[in-house]
C-alpha cells in the first residue's frame, strides 16, 4: 500500500514537472523592458494541458501526431543511433586493447592524444566532416557520400560518421581508464604468475569483469549520440525523426504529441537504464551468493 | 603537490581578450572596415564580399564585409560574460539548495529528482530550443534587456536540476564523514556545519563546478545558434543579400556575440566557409583553455585524496585501490 502511494506521488510529480518545465514560457513573459511574471497565463495553461492530456477518448487526440510520416522517419533516426553505437562500442574496444598493448611510450602519447579530443565541440566536428565530403566532391568530381537529405533521399554514411566521432573518443577515454584501473586488482596478478599472455588476460578476462561498468557508461554515450542526431539532421537537412519533432512543436502541435514524441525519442535511454539495473542486479545477486 | 600554474596562464588570456574586447571602442573601428564592393580605378566592380582570409582580411569578411578578426574581437565579451555568468548562477542556486537539501529536508531530494525527472531523458539542446523559441525565435520590439534576462534565465535553468544533484549528493557524502559526526556530537548546529566543515570542501568543488558549467554553457550556446536562436535576439538589418521573397532580411546576431556568428553564417559554409570556421576555431581554443584548467583543477582534488588514501595505506597495510572519485563526466 505504501509502496502503490509512492508510486502515485512520483508519477504526479513527473507529470507537473513536465507541465511546468514547459510551460515555462508562459511563466516569464517578456515585458516592455524586463521580465515579468505572470502566474494566472501560466495555470490556465498547464490546467487546459492536463485536461487535455485526460481526453484519451477523444477521436481528435494525438490526430496531429498520427498524421505525421512518424514510424519511417523514426526507423530512420533510431538505425542511425544504433548504426553509430554499433561502430562506437566496436571500434572503441579494438583501440582501447591495441593502445593497452602497445609499449609503453607510444601507449603513453596516443593516451594524450585520446584526452585531447576532449576539449573538441561538436559543431567543429561537423564543420570539419562537411568541409571533408564537399571538398572530396570538388577535387574527384565523384559524388559517392551523400552529404544532404533532399525528398525522400536519407543518407546514411557521413552521418553515422559524424555523429560518432566524439562519442568515440569519449568512450576510448572511459575504457582505457576503467581497463587501467582493473589492472591493478589482484587476480591480474595471480593470472600474469601462472603465466598468461597479457593479451589473452586482456581479452578474456579484464573485458569481461568491466562490461557492467562500459553497460552503464553508454547512457552517456547515447545521450551524447541523441543530441548530435539532432544537430546533425537540422544541418543536412535530413528528414529525420526530428524534423517531425519540430513539426510537433511549431506547426501547432497539442501537448500530448509533443510528450509523445519526447518519449519515443527518450526510448533508447529507458532501455539502456533497464540493462544497466538488471546487470547492476545480478552482480549484486552474486556477490551475495559469494559471500 | 597543489599547482595553479595552468589555471594562471589560462585565466589570463581569457582575462586579457575580455579586456581588449571590452577597449573594442576605444582602438577598433566601429564598422568593423565595413566594404562590401571592390572597384578598380576605373570605378568598375571588381569583387564583393565576402572576401576569403588574405593580407587585407586576416581572418577573411562576412557577407556584409566586415572583418571577421575584428568582429570576433568586439562579440568576446558578450559570449565570455554571459558563459561566466550563467556557469556562476548555476552553480551558487545549484549548490545552496542542494546543501539545503541534504541538510534539511532530507526527505525532498527523490522528489526533487521525480520533478526534474524529464530533464534527464531529454537531451538539454532540445528543452532549451523548446524553451527560448516562443520568445528569442522571430524579431519583436521588447528591449534587449528582457530578452537577455530570458535567455540567461531559460540557460541557468538548464543546468539547475543537476547541479543540485550533484552538489547534494557531495553534502550527504561529506556529512557521513568521521569530522562532520564528531560535530554532531559535540552539540554544533547544521548551520555551524555548514560554515566550518562544508564550506572550505564547497569551495574547491565549486570553482571545479563552475569551470566545467562554463564549457557546457559555451557548447549549448553554440548549438542553440545554430537553430537561429541568438544571445542577445535578432538584428532587424540581417544579411546582405539575403533578402527572401517578401524582401525579409536574413536574420543576423545583434550582438555580434561568436555562437550567433556561428548560427547567422552556416548555411553559407559550402561557399565561403571561413566565415564558419573562424568563430568555431575560437571558440575551440576558448574551450581548449577552460578545459586545461579543468583538468588542472581536477587533479588538485584528486591529488588531495589519494595524498590522504596513502597515508591511510602506511597505518594500514592491507589497502584498497585508490577510488578514481573527483572524475566527473560532463554532459553537455
Amino acid at each position: 500500500m505504501k509502496r502503490l502511494l509512492r508510486a502515485i506521488i512520483r508519477l504526479v510529480l513527473i507529470l507537473t514537472g513536465f507541465l511546468f518545465i514547459f510551460n515555462l514560457p508562459l511563466l516569464l513573459g517578456i515585458g516592455k523592458d524586463s521580465v515579468e511574471v505572470n502566474f494566472n497565463m501560466f495555470w490556465e495553461n498547464v490546467k487546459a494541458d492536463f485536461q487535455y492530456l485526460l481526453q484519451i477518448k477523444d477521436a481528435m487526440y494525438l490526430s496531429f501526431f498520427k498524421e505525421l510520416d512518424i514510424s519511417g522517419s523514426y526507423k530512420y533516426t533510431m538505425t542511425i543511433l544504433l548504426g553509430s553505437l554499433a561502430v562506437i562500442i566496436l571500434v572503441a574496444m579494438v583501440m582501447a586493447i591495441l593502445i593497452l598493448i602497445a609499449p609503453k611510450k607510444v601507449r603513453n602519447r596516443l593516451k594524450s592524444g585520446v584526452n585531447l579530443f576532449e576539449a573538441v565541440p561538436d559543431l567543429l566536428i561537423i564543420f570539419l566532416f562537411q568541409f571533408f565530403v564537399i571538398t572530396l566532391y570538388k577535387s574527384t568530381g565523384l559524388k559517392f557520400l551523400q552529404l544532404y537529405g533532399f525528398m525522400d533521399v536519407k543518407p546514411y554514411f557521413v552521418p553515422i560518421v559524424t555523429v560518432s566521432f566524439l562519442p568515440l573518443f569519449l568512450l576510448l577515454q572511459f575504457l582505457i581508464r576503467v581497463i587501467i584501473e582493473e589492472q591493478n586488482q589482484p587476480y591480474v596478478l595471480y593470472v600474469k604468475a601462472k603465466g598468461m599472455g597479457r593479451l589473452r588476460t586482456l581479452l578474456v578476462h579484464i573485458i569481461r569483469n568491466i562490461f557492467p561498468l562500459l553497460v552503464l557508461q553508454l547512457r552517456t554515450i547515447i545521450w551524447v549520440l541523441l543530441s548530435n542526431i539532432y544537430l546533425v539532421e537540422f544541418m543536412f537537412n535530413i528528414n529525420g525523426f526530428n524534423r517531425q519533432f519540430g513539426n510537433v512543436i511549431f506547426r501547432g502541435g497539442d501537448f500530448a504529441s509533443l510528450i509523445a514524441s519526447l518519449l519515443m525519442l527518450s526510448i533508447p535511454l529507458l532501455v539502456i537504464e533497464a540493462a544497466g539495473w538488471l546487470i547492476s542486479k545480478q552482480i549484486k545477486g552474486k556477490e551475495v551468493i559469494g559471500l | 603537490m597543489r599547482t595553479y600554474k595552468k589555471t594562471l596562464i589560462g585565466s589570463t588570456l581569457l582575462l586579457i581578450l575580455l579586456l581588449m574586447s571590452c577597449l573594442y571602442p576605444y582602438y577598433g573601428p566601429i564598422d568593423f572596415n565595413h566594404q562590401v564592393l571592390v572597384k578598380d580605378e576605373h570605378g568598375k566592380i571588381i569583387d564583393r564580399a565576402p572576401f576569403p582570409p588574405s593580407e587585407k582580411h586576416w581572418l577573411g569578411t562576412t557577407r556584409n564585409g566586415e572583418d571577421l578578426h575584428w568582429l570576433l574581437l568586439y562579440g568576446a565579451k558578450f559570449t565570455l560574460i554571459t558563459a561566466f555568468s550563467v556557469a556562476v548562477l548555476r552553480v551558487l542556486l545549484g549548490g545552496i539548495f542542494g546543501m539545503f537539501l541534504s541538510l534539511w529536508a532530507p526527505f525532498l531530494k527523490s522528489y526533487f529528482n521525480d520533478f526534474f525527472l524529464s530533464m534527464r531523458y531529454i537531451p538539454s539542446i532540445l528543452i532549451a530550443y523548446i524553451l527560448m523559441k516562443s520568445i528569442v525565435g522571430a524579431p519583436n520590439d521588447v528591449a534587449i534587456t528582457s530578452i537577455v534576462t530570458y535567455q540567461l534565465i531559460i540557460l541557468v535553468f538548464i543546468g539547475f536540476p543537476s547541479v543540485t544533484l550533484f552538489a547534494s549528493d557531495i553534502t550527504d557524502e561529506l556529512l557521513k564523514t568521521s569530522f562532520v559526526q564528531s560535530s554532531y556530537l559535540l552539540g554544533a548546529g547544521k548551520l555551524h556545519i555548514v560554515r566550518r566543515q562544508l564550506l572550505p570542501y564547497m569551495r574547491s568543488y565549486g570553482i571545479l563546478f563552475t569551470v566545467q558549467q562554463i564549457i557546457s554553457t559555451l557548447q549549448i550556446t553554440m548549438q542553440l545558434s545554430i537553430f537561429g536562436l541568438f544571445l542577445g535576439g535578432i538584428n532587424r538589418a540581417g544579411i546582405f543579400g539575403y533578402d527572401d521573397a517578401e524582401d525579409r532580411p536574413k536574420p543576423a546576431s545583434l550582438s555580434n556575440e561568436w555562437a550567433g556568428l556561428i548560427g547567422q553564417n552556416f548555411t553559407e559554409f559550402v561557399l565561403s566557409p571561413w566565415i564558419v570556421f573562424v568563430p568555431v576555431f575560437g571558440f575551440f581554443l576558448v574551450i581548449v583553455i577552460v578545459n586545461m584548467i579543468k583538468k588542472e583543477l581536477e587533479d588538485n582534488i584528486l591529488g588531495i585524496q589519494t595524498m590522504k588514501m596513502k597515508r591511510n595505506k602506511k597505518e594500514v597495510p592491507l589497502s584498497v585501490k585508490i577510488p578514481s572519485k573527483g572524475k566527473f563526466d560532463l554532459i553537455n
